[in-house]
């Protein structure tokens, strides 16, 4: 942790004092980046903070000497001389112009070399490369760390002559591209509230709840990975607290990775990345009272040292807190089903995997062999449908065999069944909503491209049968063969969910939180729960005989969990999941298909797109609806 | 005559009057069973409509419990029925009927066959059903 002075200058520091008392933030508006690539960052991301290169820092306080350049300095051989503590200028011109600079070291030093250029009103954009004593290998480079400017931090591994070499960005120049180069020493003195070293939990930072700790991630410290800042509160039981960190809301290209540790300081409770842009924030219910733990560190693993300012904030729970955790230890729990038994089925896009959860929270692996498993959902014939990353929809029976059933749509990531058996998927290849028979005969597309966002993704049917879709911080629906907005989030929308009321239950995993829309789109509770870390995807349960009940259930999936919110919170039944059985028998069906007439025309129609799809009813329909409703001999009830 | 070869003409006379029995020009029904047997190209049909008409026909039963049967009578001497399950070649249907003698009168026919994942064929070329003891 570093002076903040020294390091932004005065107007900056004043900006961060005035944070580190401010009121919490306004809540930021999370940006949709595309489905696809959250995905990926989901599965991607550890669940432990990752490790960093050793890379150091920083940083030019007391500068003894200014250098000008001289040129040709474009090459190694002609590298311009400095040394620690100097400040070098010059002018990259003309265009493609190299500035070369060479600074004897010392092993086990850090070295900062830090551009003043664009901050101070040239139009250079800076590049920098460091090169070691050999003359060409390149130990690091960086383009823009303050704003345009650059800047290196890096810890010497033997003695010898280092070379600094500035470009513009793009190859450009001309001569009023002018730098300077501060080169010095990486310093981590110790300012704000934290107390280096603070590295580990018996060394942790007191802070209150409420209060706001200022520090800076330094690599400069005993942590030989890189600085992480512990800190320790207290919370009691029924506490949804919300720990907030800013630290490229101070201007800087850095990226603070937050975690929340139990009372045995090792036990991660919680993790975020990036919830607000680069900045981190999460929200956790305290079951038990005790000390806790939280950490910043540093994502990107840079080496340049960044200030930051971390907030600890209890914050009121909504009707559905505190949630109840299901199962945990999942991976990456991401789509989530639930079964007529009332059995959770769970995507783990880690393992690529999907388990199920009984309702006494028993975890076992109901599939394997699906690659990233993304939407899920039950079909009409009751085999769990699986949306891959691997362009495939895969369907898996009772028995948990899975084969791939879909495979014309592009990069399917959603899915879900109507009452009338129909599949409806989103495809990201063409941001298109695609309709399928329940048998997997493609009907029908859907081009959402109008739709903007990130394009449609989770899916859901709405309570008249329409699919709904997220396309980002915007839930759609199809009606008619139209598309209709039918709501607006601050936060991006995750999976959602219907109950018989036709409210939606929206996860924004980004605000930690699900929120509650009724069903014109209005906001109902914009807090909901707010004990998730990050909800990706609710569905409500069901009982035993496959009805819909008043419980909802999420994936958490950055911290591989499944939790239920509090019940007492959910006023309805959720919307009845997938395929609804028509209220007719068997014998009336076959008594119509043998001339017995008995069923109505929209009677017929459900049937034909049970079946065969053809555009009347034939016995390949009968048969369909025999195996759907457990008619065919030997066969049970799919419902 | 001894009493074996007394014996072996009662035993003779009651056969040769229950084969006439079984003449329709006799005058005297017997009730009894016909099987439907299906001809197929096919090795994966599902299930399949059919008619049979000619002769009346008291009930049908599908001939295994792998099969499901639904019928529906059409008239005194015509049944509608849809069989489904893994059909293959050879008997699909048993047929009670007040005169089996009757056999030859009725016909049967194939109206339409889906295969096992729901599809209608198209053609039903090569398909056969036939109704005898």
């Amino acid at each position: 942790m570093t002076n903040p002075q020294s390091f932004f200058g005065f107007g900056s520091a004043l900006v961060l004092l005035a944070l580190v008392g401010a009121a919490p933030a306004p809540a930021q508006r999370s940006t949709a980046r595309s489905w696809r690539d959250e995905v990926r960052r989901l599965r991607d991301a550890a669940v432990v903070l990752p490790a960093r290169r050793p890379r150091p820092a920083r940083v030019a306080t007391t500068l003894a000497t200014t250098i000008a350049e001289s040129e040709p300095n474009n090459t190694v051989p002609t590298a311009d001389s400095v040394g620690l503590g100097d400040r070098a200028t010059g002018v990259v011109n003309p265009a493609g112009d190299v500035d070369t600079w060479f600074v004897d070291l010392t092993a086990g030093q850090f070295l900062s070399v830090d551009v003043d250029a664009a901050q101070v009103g040239s139009p250079l954009d800076a590049t920098l490369e460091l090169i070691a004593p050999d003359g060409t290998t390149s130990l690091a480079f960086n383009d823009d760390f303050d704003g345009f400017d650059s800047r290196i931090s890096y810890r010497v591994p033997q003695s010898g002559r280092y070379y600094v070499v500035i470009r513009a960005f793009g190859a450009a120049g001309g001569p009023g591209l002018t730098y300077a180069i501060n080169f010095d020493k990486v310093t981590c003195p110790v300012v704000g509230t934290e107390q280096e070293p603070n590295d580990n939990p018996g060394t942790a930072a007191p802070v209150g709840i409420g209060d706001s700790g200022s520090g800076e991630i330094c690599p400069h410290d005993d942590n030989p990975a890189g600085d992480v800042d512990y800190w320790a509160f207290t919370a009691r039981a029924g506490t949804t607290l919300e720990l907030d960190v800013d630290a490229a809301a101070l201007g800087l290209l850095v990226d603070p990775v937050i975690a929340l540790y139990a009372s045995d300081g090792t036990t991660q409770l919680a993790f975020n990345d990036d919830q607000d842009g680069a900045d981190s924030r999460l929200q956790y219910s305290i079951i038990t009272t005790g000390t806790y733990y939280a950490t910043v560190a540093d994502a990107a693993g840079s080496g340049n040292p960044f200030p930051y300012i971390f907030h600890f904030r209890s914050i009121t729970p909504g009707p559905g807190d505190p949630i109840t955790v299901r199962a945990q230890a999942l991976g990456r729990p991401l789509g989530l089903a639930v079964g007529n038994t009332g059995d959770l089925f769970v995507g783990d896009l880690t393992g690529n995997r999907v388990v199920r959860v009984s309702g006494q929270g028993e975890v076992t692996t109901f599939a394997t062999g699906i690659p990233t498993p993304q939407g899920l959902a039950f079909d009409a014939f009751g085999n769990l449908l699986v949306a891959s990353t691997d362009g495939a929809v895969y369907r898996v029976t009772p028995q948990g065999q899975a084969t791939r059933f879909i495979t014309d749509a592009g990069i399917p990531l959603w899915i879900a069944v109507a009452p009338d058996g129909r599949i409806w998927l989103t495809d990201l290849s063409d941001r298109s909503l695609r309709r399928y028979g329940s048998t997997g005969q493609f009907e029908a597309r859907f081009d959402a491209t109008t739709v903007g966002g990130s394009g449609p993704g989770p899916v859901a049917i709405g309570p008249s049968g329409e699919p709904y879709f997220s396309q980002g911080t915007e839930i759609w629906k199809l009606a008619n063969g139209e598309l209709r907005r039918v709501l607006t989030s601050a936060f991006v929308i995750w999976a959602f969910a219907f109950d018989v009321a036709g409210n939606m239950y929206a996860p924004a995993p980004a605000a930690g939180r699900i929120q509650l829309f009724d069903a014109t789109g209005a906001i109902v509770a914009d807090t909901f729960a707010i004990g998730p870390d990050a909800p990706q995807a609710v569905a409500f349960g069901r009982d035993a005989t496959g009805a819909t009940v008043a419980r909802l259930f999420a994936t958490d999936t950055r911290v591989g969990r499944v939790f239920e919110v509090n019940p007492a919170g959910v006023a309805h039944p959720g919307q009845p999941v997938g395929y609804v059985a028509p209220p007719f028998p068997l014998d009336v069906a076959a008594a119509n298909l043998l001339g017995g007439g008995g069923l109505s025309a929209a009677d017929l129609q459900y049937l034909d797109a049970l079946g065969n799809h053809n555009g009347r009813y034939d016995v390949g329909d009968l048969q369909a609806y025999l195996r759907t409703v457990g008619g065919l001999p030997g066969a049970r009830s799919n419902r | 005559m001894s009493r074996p070869r007394w014996i072996f003409a009662m035993v003779a006379a009651l056969s040769v009057g229950s084969a006439c029995s079984d003449n329709p020009t006799s005058g005297s029904a017997r009730a009894g069973t016909l099987t439907l047997r299906l001809t197929t190209p096919h090795a994966d049909d599902g299930a399949m409509t059919f008619e049979v008409s000619g002769a009346p026909i008291d009930s049908a039963t599908a001939v295994n419990a792998s099969l499901r049967l639904f019928t529906r009578r059409v008239g005194g001497s015509t049944m509608l029925g849809a069989v489904v399950g893994n059909l293959a070649n050879g008997a699909v249907v048993t047929l009670h009927v007040p005169d089996v003698g009757a056999a030859a009168g009725y016909t049967a026919t194939v109206l339409e066959v889906a295969d096992r994942e729901d599809a209608l064929r198209p053609s039903l070329a090569g398909y056969a059903l036939t109704a005898a003891p």
